[in-house]
């Protein structure tokens, strides 16, 4: 349905997006996941048409539609990171507002926006200024004012963004219904993993402006299949016991985390007995001890080297 | 452009205060600055000479003979002291032959008076030199003052369109300044709302409808000369309908005038806001730059005191000096559709060269 070929951004001689190549069929719900900085605000401009690509193709339908993006617009509801509502007016008129420049007809005009308020849950205080509101609310009416116009293709970018969970949590439920129910197909970007593990089919990874990884959630969990993930818990952490921990054989990547160490090492090593030497001979008492199941925010670990936050 | 225009206009019905305020202060700052045209200006009048009585009854008298002011002999030290505390303007020292102004300010209303007082003067240096010589000094000044009031020939001044020249008014003048100062702030803040809504990522989203870019263009300009076009207007009925100032014949051409400048002004403020970084940046440099421009077009002073070619050049770049010139011209000449042409013609030429300009310059900061 949508794609994009070697979608490649430059600006002043820096490349932040190279040669980015995903696409979306029908009634899929894609995850774009990546740390802050990755790209992927960028590559989502690019494939709505508010951002020319230095070079590269954003295809609807096997059609480009970088010279002529009218039918891709006419198809696509986007959601950006910021709230772009006008906070003096209601979330009715702001809604009126958004119908209007969609064209939506005038006959079906007040029911798109009952309908609408009805998904997003604010049908109850759609006559309050959006300066009133919560940053869950107003991010619930910046996803309303998308659908308006019953896009096929939804593209939300990081739309919980400093938001409670509650809200959050509202949020992704509503992302899974328009997609489960209405058959919208949905691009998703976060830097949350769990959100787009949650929420999506299939996943893209970004880092420094590349897709360094995809496929679905299993696809990319079984890039560490022949790994293990241990969380470990020590009484205290240090230089010293941290570099003789990434000596022991087999450990691929440490990393901390707060109070634990995170360690990806290759399985059927000998790592928890040499884990507690290591300890001993540093005078570091371990406290806790776990073998996790492998998540995508592991992958991203065994990839980067980096955890999505950093 | 019909949705643009109407959300912007759901934002001010929301909060009208800054409009209303806008009228308000417009009418207030004529009132207060000009004094009303049709109110007295009091002035205080005192002489430090040593015939200081005989002095001061002379000119009170002879400049108490016409005009709307009120010339009044004080102590110097209170006139001093109330320039001083704010109270008074302006005091006039009066000499034998020849006064001075006291004042700690540059008020329209020093010019205003400055202008009556010294043609009382310059009239009476006339009369005296030509009772020095006469035999009998105050026959001579009863006959020169009655044959002014009855001149063998009458002398009739006409402008060139044979009409009766009328007399400058410089309160009118300064009303149509102030009144269109205050329009400048207003279209600015309006057409401040494109940029505004671009960092606030209403423009992006606006761009991904089916509503073309010229449309949006088309919505924020028309909604920005709306508003500006309608206060300005109600600013000059209120003056002319409710506090009774006389505007002239033609309050149709006035009307045309305020719109070719509201026209012109929104392209300057376009061309402001393309030329700023962003919505922040307009609100801290307009307001600094907007009131220069009315003083650098010598809107607040009588025609013809700014003389030095730049400035004559800087303040006709703007469109208030061709604005003044018209609305001065159908208020007190009575110019026709004809006289008011070139200046029409000058601020449509600002108004397409700033738009241009303006609009190329915001798209190229869109990045």
């Amino acid at each position: 349905m949508l794609e994009t070929v070697q979608l490649t951004k430059a600006f002043k001689g820096k490349t932040v997006v190279d040669e980015v190549e995903l696409y979306l069929d029908q009634g899929e719900s894609v995850g774009l996941l990546g740390p802050n900085g990755a790209g992927k605000s960028t590559t989502i401009s690019m494939i709505s048409s508010l951002l020319k690509p230095t070079s590269g193709d954003v295809k609807l339908n096997q059609k480009s539609t970088i010279k002529n993006p009218v039918d891709l617009r006419k198809v696509l509801g986007v959601v950006p990171q910021e709230i772009a509502l006008y906070e003096e007016l209601s979330a009715y008129e702001n809604l009126k507002f958004f119908g209007r420049i969609y064209r939506v007809p005038k006959s079906e005009l007040e029911s798109r926006i009952q309908d609408t308020l009805e998904i997003v849950g604010l049908k109850e205080r759609q006559k309050d200024l959006i300066k009133t509101f919560s940053g869950g609310m107003k991010r619930r009416v910046n996803i309303a004012t998308a659908l308006l116009h019953n896009p096929k293709i939804l593209i939300l970018d990081e739309p919980t963004v400093g938001i409670d969970p509650q809200s959050r949590n509202y949020i992704l439920e509503m992302v899974r219904q328009l997609n489960e129910q209405k058959g919208t197909t949905v691009l998703y970007t976060s830097h949350y993993m769990e959100e787009v593990e949650q929420l999506c089919n299939r996943v893209y990874i970004m880092d420094h402006g590349k897709v360094i990884a995809k496929g679905t959630k299993s696809e990319l969990l079984s890039i560490l299949s022949n790994e293990d993930t241990i969380s470990v818990q020590p009484n205290r952490i240090d230089e010293e016991f941290l570099a003789a921990v990434k000596e022991i054989e087999g450990v691929r990547k440490v990393e901390v985390s707060g109070e634990e160490i995170n360690i990806i090492a290759k399985k059927a090593s000998n790592i928890v007995s040499e884990l507690v030497n290591v300890g001993e001979r540093h005078q570091v008492q371990i406290l806790n001890f776990q073998m996790e199941n492998p998540s995508l925010e592991n992958v991203f670990l065994h990839l980067t080297g980096r955890t999505l936050r950093d | 452009m019909m949705p643009v225009f109407l959300a912007q206009l759901a934002k001010d019905r929301r909060s009208p205060a800054l409009i209303i305020l806008f009228i308000v202060g417009s009418v207030l700052a004529t009132v207060l600055f000009t004094g009303g045209t049709q109110a007295p200006v009091t002035v205080q009048i005192f002489s430090e000479e040593e015939q200081t009585e005989e002095i001061e009854a002379k000119w009170e008298q002879l400049l108490n003979q016409e005009g709307n002011m009120e010339f009044v002999v004080t102590e110097e030290e209170e006139a001093r002291d109330n320039v001083r505390q704010g109270r008074s303007d302006l005091a006039i020292k009066l000499f034998e032959d020849d006064y001075e102004i006291v004042t700690s300010s540059n008020l329209p209303t020093v010019q205003y008076v400055d202008q009556h007082v010294r043609t009382v003067f310059e009239r009476e240096a006339r009369i005296q030199v030509a009772t020095e010589e006469a035999s009998n000094p105050e026959e001579l000044r009863q006959e020169i003052k009655s044959q002014l009031e009855d001149p063998l020939f009458a002398m009739e001044v006409e402008s060139t369109t044979g009409e009766e020249l009328s007399a400058h008014d410089m309160g009118i003048q300064l009303m149509y300044a102030f009144t269109l100062l205050v329009a400048m702030f207003i279209i600015g803040f309006r057409v401040n709302n494109v940029s505004k809504d671009k960092v606030d990522c209403i423009w992006d989203r606006v761009i991904l409808s089916p509503v073309g870019k010229t449309s949006m263009y088309t919505g924020y300009i028309a909604y920005a000369f709306f508003i500006g076009f309608v206060q300005t207007v109600i600013v000059l009925m209120v003056f002319n309908y409710v506090l009774q100032y006389d505007l002239g014949e033609r309050f149709d051409l006035l009307v045309v005038v305020v719109a070719v400048f509201t026209f012109s002004m929104v392209s300057i403020a376009m061309l402001f806001t393309g030329i700023v970084k962003g919505p922040e940046q307009f609100y801290a440099l307009y307001p600094s730059v907007i009131p220069l421009i009315p003083l650098i077009s010598g809107a607040y002073m009588m025609p013809g005191t700014i003389t030095h070619p730049v400035m004559t050049f800087i303040g006709d770049l703007f469109p208030v000096s061709h604005a003044i010139e018209a609305m001065i011209g159908v208020t007190l000449y009575d110019a026709t559709w004809q006289d008011i042409t070139q200046p029409i013609i000058i601020m449509i030429l600002i108004g397409v060269v700033s738009m241009g300009i303006g609009i190329n310059l915001v798209e190229r900061r869109r990045g």
